[in-house]
């Protein structure tokens, strides 16, 4: 005889409120789970997608996407010279806001060495790549750009001849693919007034160091900030050539560092990603305990509701096994079916969240796990209350 | 047949100067159809006589031979008291103590699922004792729509349904009018007669006792033999 169905059925409402309540936490423990691994798969996206043999940047520093690095653009040159190296390739990232198509858009822009160049887009959705050296663009469609369209970038105006959807940046904005120098442009391009402010006040301080007015305007053009700096240089290696050498010998002779992809990876989850992940961890964590503490109150209120009935069986010789299943059974009813309407809620809505929410069988198994395990020490004080329950109770009393 | 037999039963709580005896000296033997009450006013150890009986309370001396199987002497015998009391013993309460979430047919099946009897078998059971009490009709009812008087019949079923040796009742009719309670008797007097059961019945309302074998009087832990 199936004691916990039949309990239930008399406390329907509450049995569906809680599970309703519950289920909502379980869901935000799924979303979180989805998140979880949205943001590490965005954080990686591109690096996985550009995977080129070696990533070169700035010595001591673990960027691109980690950390900033910034090194002169002829470095690309340099590495391209070292023994083992077939291509490589200037890369620049920088994140920016526009306004594109009357709205304000974050988004991320990658320059590189077009149309042949390692970092550029790997598959196109529809349109073509990048084939002339100025004003053509590649975007993300949740950009909300259209193929042919033409977009507003500082000065100048690009045209979009080619979408692709590989490009998310590492903070799962969309991203934008210029050729190197446009995207240079994009980025250190600076107001006309600015400008003007910024060499007469060059102007002033050299002549207040001596300088006479002609060699001051003679001196303007080379003290003007370098435009041509990037972010790495992006290698492929021969046919052949070993890795770890090609680095070390980046490293030794041209002061740089030098990583595989699945260092970069490395770099990403012990680094920007990892903050976010522990944090993740800790609101599942708190959730989790949250859940359980609801599901043990529950439950040890139907326990205390039925501890007349349950000293009642305990005379009439049931044995304790019966009084377990009882309230095992509830505790994991419960803790099922909430957890199987956070699973149908978060099936149906991820798609809605802003951020990428990649839900996976296997998270949810191991969720499962956890709040099963939950389930069953939820039980545990409504279990405890119920066999120590004096069978003499049910004759009023000793 | 001797179902029950008690020898020199005692019972303290405490110790020192904050012992109290609740029972000593209790003799009492009850054959197969007997009827049996158990009167006494409040305090003179009837309840603390049926925990003992219901194998629930330990006794502090004495002996106890339950259906020929030595239950207790200078401590439990080694018995699976849970098993004794859901194979040989049957229960009915004061206040009906049916099991709220269960229907008055489902209460009856309850002891019969314990003891391991086949579905088909148990449902007939079932049925055939809610008949014998006069409510098959009301069968499939939560005991919370039940009368009194009704729930009463049902929880007199239920301790039936293990054809128990012994009917433990314990003010039966406490909670019931004039009428309902003296209809209950007669139903634990039909239950003694036709069934091979003896029944105890602890009540203190001496009007409910006509037509018992044996009346126990208690009084401050003791048999009265000024009652006897």
């Amino acid at each position: 005889m199936d004691l916990a169905v039949h309990d239930l059925k008399q406390h329907r409402g509450r049995f569906i409120a809680t599970v309703f309540g519950v289920g909502l936490l379980f869901t935000i423990v799924l979303a979180m789970n989805g998140l979880y691994r949205g943001n590490i798969q965005e954080g990686l996206a591109l690096i996985k997608a550009t995977n080129p043999d070696l990533w070169v940047v700035e010595r001591n520093r673990g960027g691109p996407f980690n950390e900033q690095s910034t090194l002169p653009e002829q470095y690309r040159y340099s590495v391209q010279t070292t023994p083992g190296v077939e291509q490589a390739s200037s890369f620049i990232y920088y994140s920016v806001e526009r306004r594109i198509g009357g709205q304000s858009r974050h988004f991320s822009i990658i320059g590189y060495d077009a149309p042949n160049g390692l970092g550029g887009p790997r598959s196109i959705l529809a349109g073509r790549g990048i084939s002339h050296a100025h004003y053509e663009m590649v975007a993300h469609p949740k950009l909300g750009v259209r193929l042919g369209e033409q977009v507003a970038l500082g000065l100048h105006t690009y045209t979009v001849v080619g979408l692709t959807k590989e490009a998310i940046s590492p903070d799962g904005e969309p991203l934008v693919y210029l050729s190197l120098p446009d995207a240079q442009e994009v980025l250190f391009q600076r107001d006309n007034e600015e400008i003007r402010a910024g060499r007469e006040r060059l102007l002033r301080d050299l002549t207040a160091r001596g300088v006479s007015a002609s060699q001051a305007e003679r001196l303007l053009e080379p003290l003007q900030p370098d435009t041509h700096t990037i972010n790495a240089v992006l290698v492929r290696l021969r046919p052949g050539a070993d890795r770890a050498t090609v680095a070390r010998s980046i490293e030794k002779w041209l002061y740089l560092s030098a990583f595989s992809t699945d260092d970069e990876v490395e770099l990403m989850l012990k680094g920007r990603l990892a903050s976010m992940t522990k944090q993740l961890l800790l609101f599942r964590t708190l959730l989790l305990v949250i859940s359980v503490v609801i599901l043990a109150l529950v439950v040890y209120t139907f326990t205390m509701e039925k501890i007349r009935s349950i000293a009642v069986m305990k005379l009439i010789g049931a044995p304790n096994r019966v009084i377990v299943r009882l309230v095992m059974e509830q505790s994991l009813l419960l803790t099922v079916s909430a957890f199987a309407f956070g699973v149908v809620v978060i099936q149906n809505t991820y798609a809605l969240f802003p951020r990428t929410i990649l839900p996976l069988p296997a998270d949810h198994l191991m969720t499962f796990a956890i709040a099963i395990t939950g389930g069953i020490l939820a039980s545990v004080l409504g279990l405890w209350q119920a066999l120590t329950t004096e069978p003499a109770m049910a004759l009023g009393g000793g | 047949m001797e179902v029950l037999q008690i020898e020199g039963l005692a019972k303290t709580f405490g110790t020192g100067h904050l012992e109290v005896r609740a029972l000593a000296d209790i003799d009492l033997t009850v054959s197969t159809n007997e009827l049996v009450a158990l009167l006494g006013p409040s305090g003179s150890g009837k309840t603390t006589l049926l925990l003992c009986i219901s194998l629930i309370l330990e006794p502090t001396a004495g002996k106890i031979v339950f259906d020929g199987q030595t239950i207790f002497q200078q401590g439990w015998a080694g018995v699976d008291m849970r098993r004794v009391r859901r194979e040989k013993i049957g229960f009915v309460f004061q206040s009906h103590n049916l099991i709220p979430f269960l229907t008055a047919k489902q209460n009856v099946l309850f002891p019969l699922s314990l003891i391991g009897q086949e579905r088909e078998a148990a449902e007939r059971r079932a049925m055939e004792l809610l008949d014998y009490m006069e409510i098959a009709d009301r069968a499939d009812f939560l005991p919370a729509v039940l009368s009194g008087g009704e729930q009463q019949r049902v929880a007199i079923a239920r301790a039936l349904a293990n054809n128990a040796k012994l009917i433990l009742a314990d003010e039966p009719t406490a909670a019931l009018d004039t009428q309902r309670g003296m209809r209950v008797m007669a139903l634990l007097k039909k239950i003694a007669r036709e069934n091979q059961s003896a029944v105890i019945v602890v009540t203190h309302d001496v009007r409910m006792i006509e037509g018992f074998d044996h009346v126990v009087h208690l009084k401050d832990g003791r048999l009265d033999p000024s009652q006897a």
